[in-house]
């Protein structure tokens, strides 16, 4: 089938995802997960309409555009955000977007931050460092429906306060967690990470 | 519920321990993991707050808010009581009761006052609380016509279709379309009434479910026949505890007299705005966080248990027994709609006005002078503030109607502070599924309290907010950036 991107022809088979042929980025997708339609920085206009590259299947003679100036200027806004509430240092794919979308956070001058959360350490294999977590849900839904159907992560709060945790809250050795690492494996940001990397 | 649901299983063993909530997760199904989300979401599980609360409303908050904060332990979001605004409620171990008239009112008898009401198609001229009421007032005729085999499904939605009818609840969606929809679904179906009232600035639905509770549920049934549907849910804001006991007693009186065509029944709300919003008062509905569905796939085509699912707003349905009795040519002629209007005007309540009447005229009969106003907010949080007073009340017009609310400012009122105060209620009610919404609503509430007017800044702040998942986050700047149209108008 045949769509338009960015005013130019480009073929794609049926079922594929936007995605695949337009040239956006990514956060919360993940292809052995769920999550999907959640972070927003793939979206594109369809037609004038805003949909995420994600989670939408091409049509035929669809109208995509993936660099509109307000697209731009939501990339930027959505990174300036995260970069001012939260502790990107492990996150170099998204240190790299605020590069090259021009972010500059301190134009927004105040935001509630997540950084002051103190990191878990109730386990050998890995460390959840929610200072970090930009809550794209990816661990939640690898432990749970994507991957593992194991549910020893859940998510707790509303809005800003939203962070995965673990059922009652318990340390993850009490809980279902198998320590099969998906969760790690998953994570963007470095949230989640194998304690055989941190020294001392 | 047909499924075992677990919000219900979980209020019946309020206060909550570790042990009850494995317990409901045991017996609705479900991982823990999904019980404990659902206990760390919604605000009644983590108990409620305690005391003397303001419910902070666009009206407090043009009354002085910080004074009126002060005789208070805390704040309550907007409960459809705009029109009596300021109100104190107190929570304690005993209940849940209002102050009113010097009196702690339970929540289980406090209903609007029915004089708040004016109009006589839609409103109903006396309240009718029972069967006998409402067939004095000339009810039930839709529902006896069915039993006597003059209406039919395709009656029905060619009726429906021919008047028109748009959505009440805020979408202003055809009404014939999504009925169609279902129509066409397979077995089996589902009818949800969304009676989750919590746009600030509306207590439409909160009315009719209080005083007419036989209109909005032979509109209901009506419905529920012309979709197939097997299963009637009402899905109603919990704290409207009063309309949800004169339901229940509805039903009972329906089925009793042979009129209950479809089983029907009360699904208490989550209690949070964003359960307004269908796909996350169908999330609730099976037991989890209300969360916004991605959309595709829409409710019709697979909605509560992936099943296909009518979610219709209170005040829409209302219109189908009124719809049918004077025929969608007569009923399209004026057609009805109820605008919730409250603030600075000497009448506030609920009119019964035609699509079109101008705004300046709507604020009149509620005893209000446009020109002594300073602006309205039409529509309600995620709504706009306005002087246009020759703007027609109507769908698809240069501003969103919403649900019909209008809350007038006068000149003395400072409209940051009631900016200010939307700003916080969508911080607060934001689910945090999507990421521009919880960061963009916290943001806002900063710039807001700084006066923030730099036109940049707030161009990027409504291109990133249009980008969220859900109406909430999409719609959380309309306010704000209204508000500045109307300092440069002014
Ligand atoms: S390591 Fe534990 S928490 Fe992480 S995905 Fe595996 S089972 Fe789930
Ligand atoms: S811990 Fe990592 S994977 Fe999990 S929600 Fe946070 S950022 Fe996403
Ligand atoms: S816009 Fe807000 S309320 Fe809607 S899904 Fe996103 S975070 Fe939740
Ligand atoms: S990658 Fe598409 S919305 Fe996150």
């Amino acid at each position: 089938m045949r769509l338009k991107v960015n005013g130019k022809e480009v073929e794609a088979k049926e079922g594929a995802l936007l995605l695949e042929v337009a040239p956006v980025p990514t956060l919360c997708h993940h292809p052995h997960t769920e999550t999907r339609g959640v972070c927003r920085l793939c979206l594109v206009e369809v037609n004038g309409r805003l949909a995420p590259a994600c989670a939408t299947e091409v049509r035929e003679g669809m109208e995509v555009r993936t660099d509109t100036e307000g697209l731009k200027a939501l990339r930027r806004t959505l990174l300036e955000w995260l970069a001012l509430t939260t502790d990107l240092s492990l996150a170099p794919g998204l240190l790299g977007l605020m590069a090259a979308y021009g972010a500059e956070p301190g134009r927004w001058k105040e935001a509630p931050s997540r950084r002051g959360r103190p990191p878990i350490r109730d386990n050998p294999f890995f460390l959840r460092d929610y200072a970090k977590c930009v809550n794209c849900r990816r661990c939640v839904d690898a432990c749970g429906d994507g991957i593992m159907g194991v549910y020893a992560l859940t998510l707790a709060g509303r809005g800003l306060q939203a962070h995965p945790t673990t059922p009652l809250d318990r340390p993850l050795p009490e809980t279902p967690c198998v320590f099969c690492g998906n969760c790690v494996q998953v994570c963007p940001t470095g949230a989640l990470r194998p304690l055989a990397l941190e020294v001392g | 519920m047909e499924q075992p649901s677990l919000l219900p299983l979980l209020d019946e063993r309020l206060p909550l321990t570790e042990e009850k909530v494995a317990e409901a997760a045991r017996l609705a199904g479900v991982p823990l993991a999904q019980a404990w989300g659902v206990v760390a979401y919604y605000p009644r599980y983590r108990g409620l707050p305690q005391g003397r609360l303001l419910v902070d409303d666009p009206v407090a908050r043009a009354r002085g808010f910080s004074r009126l904060r002060e005789e208070a332990e805390g704040t309550y979001p907007p409960l459809g009581l705009e029109a009596l605004s300021p109100v104190y409620l107190r929570f304690t171990e005993k209940g849940r009761f209002l102050e009113w008239e010097g009196r702690w009112v339970p929540f289980r008898e406090f209903r609007l006052p029915f004089a708040l009401g004016r109009g006589h198609g839609l409103l109903p001229p006396e309240p009718a609380p029972t069967l006998a009421q409402y067939l004095a007032l000339g009810g039930l005729g839709g529902l006896r016509a069915w039993k006597g085999g003059l209406l039919d499904p395709g009656k029905v939605l060619k009726a429906v279709e021919e008047a028109g009818l748009l959505g009440r609840g805020g979408a202003a969606f055809p009404t014939h379309v999504k009925m169609r929809a279902v129509a066409q679904g397979q077995a089996p179906k589902y009818l949800v009434v969304n009676a989750d009232e919590s746009e600030p600035g509306n207590f439409k639905d909160r009315f009719l479910l209080e005083h007419h509770p036989f209109l909005v549920l032979e509109g209901a049934l009506l419905a529920a026949l012309a979709v197939g549907a097997s299963r009637v849910y009402l899905y109603v804001r919990e704290e409207f505890e009063a309309a949800i006991l004169g339901l229940e007693r509805a039903i009972r009186e329906l089925e009793e007299a042979g009129f209950l065509f479809v089983p029907t029944e009360v699904f208490r709300s989550g209690g949070l705005y964003i359960c307004g919003e269908e796909t996350a008062l169908l999330e609730s509905m099976e037991g989890k966080r209300a969360e916004p569905r991605l959309k595709p796939p829409f409710p019709v085509e697979r909605g509560l248990w992936g099943r296909p699912t009518l979610v219709q707003n209170v005040e829409t349905l209302a219109n189908l027994p009124l719809l049918l009795r004077e025929g969608p040519e007569a009923w399209r002629r004026k057609e009805p709609k109820l605008f919730s209007i409250s603030g600075d005007v000497a009448r506030p309540g609920l009119y019964e006005l035609p699509l079109g009447t101008p705004l300046g005229e709507a604020l009149r009969r509620a005893g209000g002078e446009p020109e002594a106003l300073q602006a309205v907010l039409l529509g309600g949080a995620a709504g706009v503030f306005t002087r246009d007073w020759d703007l027609p009340l109507a769908y698809g017009g240069r501003l969103p109607l919403g649900a019909g609310a209008i809350v007038a400012f006068g000149k003395d009122v400072d409209l940051w502070e009631v900016l200010e105060g939307l700003a916080h209620f969508f911080q607060e009610e934001s689910c945090g599924k999507c990421f521009p919404c919880p960061l963009g609503t916290a943001v806002q509430v900063g710039m807001v309290r700084r006066r923030e007017r730099d036109p940049s800044l707030l161009q990027d702040l409504a291109a990133t907010l249009r980008g969220s998942l859900c109406g909430l986050g999409q719609s959380a700047f309309w306010a704000y950036r209204s508000l500045l149209e109307v300092e440069g108008a002014a």
